[in-house]
């Protein structure tokens, strides 16, 4: 069986920056965008990473940025060619492409649907419009309803918006209203996160300097409490912390991340995580942020890599049940045993602590399985229950 | 000459040459930054000791930690050679600490010497320190000869200050030299006056060999090094000689002068100061006031010292107990070279085996703490920092306590119990006037009883007081600095036990009293400090998957109560590829964090916490 792989694309362009994305990104220059120059770098780049895995098969292509929906749909449909040309799709891959609620990009979901993308991901972020100006984003809430609208009419059942709560004023009573309208428009799939404060962002910046006061962590709690309750109410499953869908309808790119499925990422400050066929080393690396600085290193040397560093065993393992415990269905030996060279879960993690977080109602452990889980509540605390049973 | 000499170790000086006549041995004593070390600095430069360049500065300070703050821990010795009138002098720098908790290795260093230059600094004329180093000298019955510093500060009024030495000291305000350290200026005066104004040491070439032992400290290379002031005779290379408080009898391997890096002699002889080496192993042989004779030649024995006594008492522990024998080695090397710490193994239900280590004071106790976790790279839980009460109980026993949680229960204290009682000491404060009330206020404040003031100049008063060591032994000192804007100066002396209502805190975490928080305090503040203990401990404690109930009681009363509520989410919100790196640091980094925290049952306390207790917010 031929060993699934996934390819992500950092389309790095934005008409508008958010005051909280702390992604690599730029504002489309003043002159446009160099279409062809970017394209042109992302197929060099791809050429020279995709080649080592073709006894691969791609079960997944992300298109991610920035603002993906603005590049030209020809473009996007060259990737995704030159990527099958060299690592098979799979006859169910998943091909997302991420878009915001603009007219103009709403236009051309017809278009990049021709060019092969299966799966539509847009960015509502709140209903609030006065938040969303306060944001920097520039569409209201109705906007993003609509787009969503628009999108199920062309990808039934592959279509997947983002929500944020824990905005500046939001009471827990708005965010349940908000949460209830956008269930009403929900296809099969929802990511819902909390407003995270990312340093080196404008959002940060502004609350350092006291301009911007957030919610209480136990109000952020409450939410994220409502957000189980009611999106669980509407019948998708909870399988991720920030993921929702309609049990079959999960991201499969998503999934791929945090059950250790290889990937390369291409495109400016793009992450890529592999085995190195020739060396069979696992790899992390990372493209040039730098946009322009980017595109010259791939037009001069065939790729734009800024490091590449070596995973050890030990990370491999760690990284493993930190990304598997993230999922409700958490981790099983047998998966572990891919990155830990035959030793169970059993003798890797300090199951005294284990067991005391199953006592208390936490994690699940099923023995028989092999299967370590967390619970809804386990879920809600996971980050300090896994500095302790993590060795 | 103002190269930097090269010390040639196989190349032994000659200094037979220098009779006492031509030999001084002095110190300077000084309050802190008074200029002592920087004047150090500056007799070793002119006599081409040292070089001119800034690298060499404070050279007499060794350790870093020294260094960093301005203070010297570690008493050294520097020779130097002179030309005054036509004859070569050897002088003998004896350095000396400047700190009132040191004043133990004050009195060492000043037996060596014959004389002191005493060193005011002429903006803040004479401090609380100046005065008590004065009266340590002239105990010692040594010449103290007054200079005044720093007259180059456009804050310096030296005629004032030399009034005030004048007024305290009865000294001649005429005969005080002016000078600046830092600029140079007069500096050229210091040692002719030394010569002038001091007796040169006294003894005999022809008398059987004796030496007083004044110092020790511990070389890898050789073993203990001995610094010593020879009374009589001579020594050199192969004489063997006796120590005569534990006979033991040891072989001179070498001896010299510190210049200011050992630099090996042909011999030393009467009226000379400087080092000795001679296979000794361990420091502990070594004790200090000592008198070394020649085997076979025994002599009468100098005046001993008096051993210094640890005032300030804390508890050291690893905060893994699989580090014990780790931090066990590193506290015997530390102790190597400072034997006025006194080192008693611990148990504790708590927190398993440690050490109660006692201090000459706070700083030395600071100083000790930053060592061992910097050089040592220890991870370690300092418990309140205590003093040793006394109980008198109903059959006529005593007992010293030095851990709280030893202090007796209620119960006992009611069935058994005559008297508890905690030691005293007699405070001397110097401040501009304009502070008195303030200073009147801290005392009183700190349950004490005001002894008498005095002006000692038309701006400056002079105040004792009497006042329970424990009110001083953690953050007095501070306060008195903050309450006179920097400007009072502070020193004490141990002054008997006196009875006292004292009560036992305890804390309890969800119900169970946690051994190491637990502090001895005067029942009049118990409420106040209960009440603000447990407000600082909830504000230290970090959130855990349950609630967490802080609770402080009195002779096991319970006076305040506190709860850190349960940690409801902590999970990060977003996590993809790009992402996975970031986050694994920020784990390991979390992990790293947790190692230094310390688990009683459930609840996870950090180093903060410890201090918590130690320290009193106004």
């Amino acid at each position: 069986m031929k060993v699934p792989f996934s390819l992500y694309v950092h389309w790095p362009y934005c008409t508008f920056l958010c005051r909280f994305c702390a992604f690599s990104k730029a504002r489309v220059p003043a002159k446009g965008v160099e279409h062809e120059r970017i394209t042109s770098a992302l197929l060099k780049e791809l050429r020279t990473s995709l080649a080592p895995h073709k006894d691969k098969v791609l079960q997944s292509i992300y298109f991610g940025g920035g603002t993906p929906s603005l590049a030209q749909p020809r473009n996007i449909a060259q990737i995704i060619e030159a990527a099958n040309s060299l690592v098979p799709l799979a006859s169910d891959a998943e091909i997302t492409l991420e878009s915001n609620p603009t007219s103009a990009e709403v236009g051309k979901m017809r278009d990049f649907k021709q060019a092969g993308v299966t799966r539509y991901s847009i960015g509502i972020q709140t209903l609030n419009d006065r938040t969303l100006a306060r944001m920097g984003r520039l569409h209201t809430g109705a906007e993003g309803l609509a787009a969503v609208d628009r999108a199920r009419a062309l990808f039934p059942g592959k279509v997947s918006f983002d929500m944020i709560f824990g905005f500046e004023g939001q009471t827990l009573d708005q965010w349940q209203k908000e949460l209830e309208t956008v269930l009403k428009h929900a296809d099969n799939h929802m990511s819902v996160y909390q407003l995270t404060v990312e340093p080196g962002t404008p959002l940060f910046r502004d609350r350092n300097a006291q301009r911007v006061v957030l919610p209480s962590g136990d109000l952020s709690a409450q939410m994220y409490e409502s957000a189980v309750e009611m999106c669980t109410a509407k019948g998708f499953r909870h399988y991720e912390v920030s993921n929702y869908a309609v049990p079959g309808s999960e991201s499969m790119h998503n999934v791929g991340y945090w059950q250790g499925r290889q990937w390369v990422g291409i495109g400016p400050s793009a992450h890529s995580r592999f085995i190195d066929p020739s060396s069979n080393q696992r790899i992390s690396s990372m493209r040039l942020p730098d946009i322009q600085r980017w595109a010259q290193h791939c037009e001069k040397f065939g790729h734009g890599t800024a490091k590449s560093t070596v995973i050890s065993d030990a990370d491999a393992k760690q990284e493993a049940v930190v990304f598997g415990l993230r999922m409700l269905d958490g981790i099983t030996d047998r998966r572990f045993a891919s990155v830990s060279g035959g030793q169970s879960l059993k003798d890797y993690l300090h199951m005294d602590r284990v067991q005391q977080y199953v006592d208390d109602g936490y994690l699940l452990w099923n023995s028989t399985d092999a299967q370590l889980a967390p619970t809804e509540r386990g879920l809600e605390v996971i980050d300090s229950i896994l500095i302790d049973i993590v060795p | 000459m103002n190269k930097l000499r090269v010390i040639d170790r196989k190349k032994e000086t000659d200094i037979s040459t220098y009779p006492p006549d031509l030999i001084r041995n002095f110190s300077i004593i000084a309050h802190i930054d008074h200029g002592k070390s920087t004047l150090a600095d500056r007799l070793l430069e002119l006599t081409g000791v040292i070089s001119k360049t800034g690298k060499n500065k404070q050279v007499l300070d060794k350790l870093k930690v020294e260094r960093e703050r301005g203070i010297t821990v570690k008493a050294q010795s520097a020779s130097m050679f002179y030309e005054y009138n036509g004859q070569k002098y050897l002088m003998n720098l004896i350095d000396t600490p400047g700190h009132v908790d040191f004043s133990y290795e004050v009195s060492r260093s000043l037996a060596a010497c014959q004389g002191t230059i005493l060193l005011v600094d002429a903006a803040q004329g004479i401090q609380a320190q100046t005065v008590a180093n004065f009266y340590l000298a002239f105990g010692e019955g040594l010449a103290v000869v007054p200079m005044l510093n720093k007259v180059d500060l456009p804050t310096a009024e030296p005629e004032r200050a030399a009034q005030q030495i004048e007024s305290t000291f009865e000294i001649d305000a005429s005969k005080i030299l002016h000078m600046s350290a830092k600029t140079g200026l007069g500096v050229d005066a210091v040692l002719p006056s030394v010569i002038e104004n001091m007796p040169p040491p006294s003894g005999s070439i022809d008398q059987p060999f004796k030496a007083l032992l004044f110092d020790t400290w511990y070389d890898k290379y050789v073993g203990v090094v001995c610094l010593m002031a020879i009374k009589d005779g001579s020594i050199r290379k192969g004489d063997r000689i006796v120590s005569n408080h534990s006979k033991q009898k040891y072989e001179v391997t070498e001896v010299g002068i510190m210049h200011p890096e050992p630099s090996p002699t042909t011999s030393l002889q009467v009226g000379q100061v400087g080092y000795i080496t001679c296979n000794m192993k361990s420091v502990s042989e070594a004790h200090v006031g000592d008198t070394f004779y020649r085997d076979k030649h025994p002599v009468e024995a100098l005046p001993g010292f008096v051993p210094a006594k640890s005032m300030v008492f804390a508890g050291v522990f690893p905060i893994d107990a699989d580090e014990f024998a780790r931090l066990d080695e590193s506290i015997q090397k530390l102790t190597l070279n400072d034997s006025s710490v006194s080192v008693h193994k611990e148990t504790s239900a708590a927190l398993g085996q440690g050490w109660r280590l006692g201090f000459l004071g706070t700083l030395h106790m600071d100083v000790f703490r930053q060592r061992l976790e910097e050089e040592y790279d220890a991870s370690i839980l300092i418990t309140a920092p205590t003093v040793p009460y006394q109980i008198k109980y109903r059959d006529g026993t005593t007992r010293f306590i030095r851990t709280p949680a030893d202090f007796p229960d209620v119960h006992t204290m009611q069935d058994n119990v005559e008297s508890t009682m905690e030691p005293f000491v007699l405070a001397t404060m110097i401040f501009p006037e304009r502070y008195l009330g303030q200073m009147l206020e801290l005392c009183t404040l700190h349950r004490g009883e005001i002894q008498n003031h005095v002006y000692i100049d038309e701006a400056r008063v002079l105040l004792k007081c009497r006042l329970p060591m424990a009110e001083i032994v953690s953050d007095f000192f501070d306060k008195l600095k903050s309450k006179s804007q920097g400007f009072a100066s502070f020193d004490y002396e141990e002054a008997g036990y006196e009875a006292s209502d004292l009560v036992k805190m305890e804390v309890l975490l969800n119900n169970e009293a946690v051994d190491a928080l637990a502090s001895v305090m005067h029942r009049s503040s118990s409420v106040v400090a209960g009440r603000d203990m447990a407000k600082r401990l909830r504000e230290v404690i970090r959130r855990q998957l349950f609630d967490i109930i802080i609770q402080t009681a009195a002779n096991g009363k319970v006076v305040a109560r506190e709860t850190v509520k349960q940690l409801r989410k902590n999970v990060t919100a977003k996590c993809y590829g790009g992402d996975i790196t970031r986050k694994m640091k920020l784990l390991n980094k979390q992990k790293e964090g947790k190692k230094r925290m310390k688990k009683f049952g459930k609840v996870e306390l950090p180093q903060e916490a410890f201090l918590t207790v130690m320290t009193k917010s106004e």
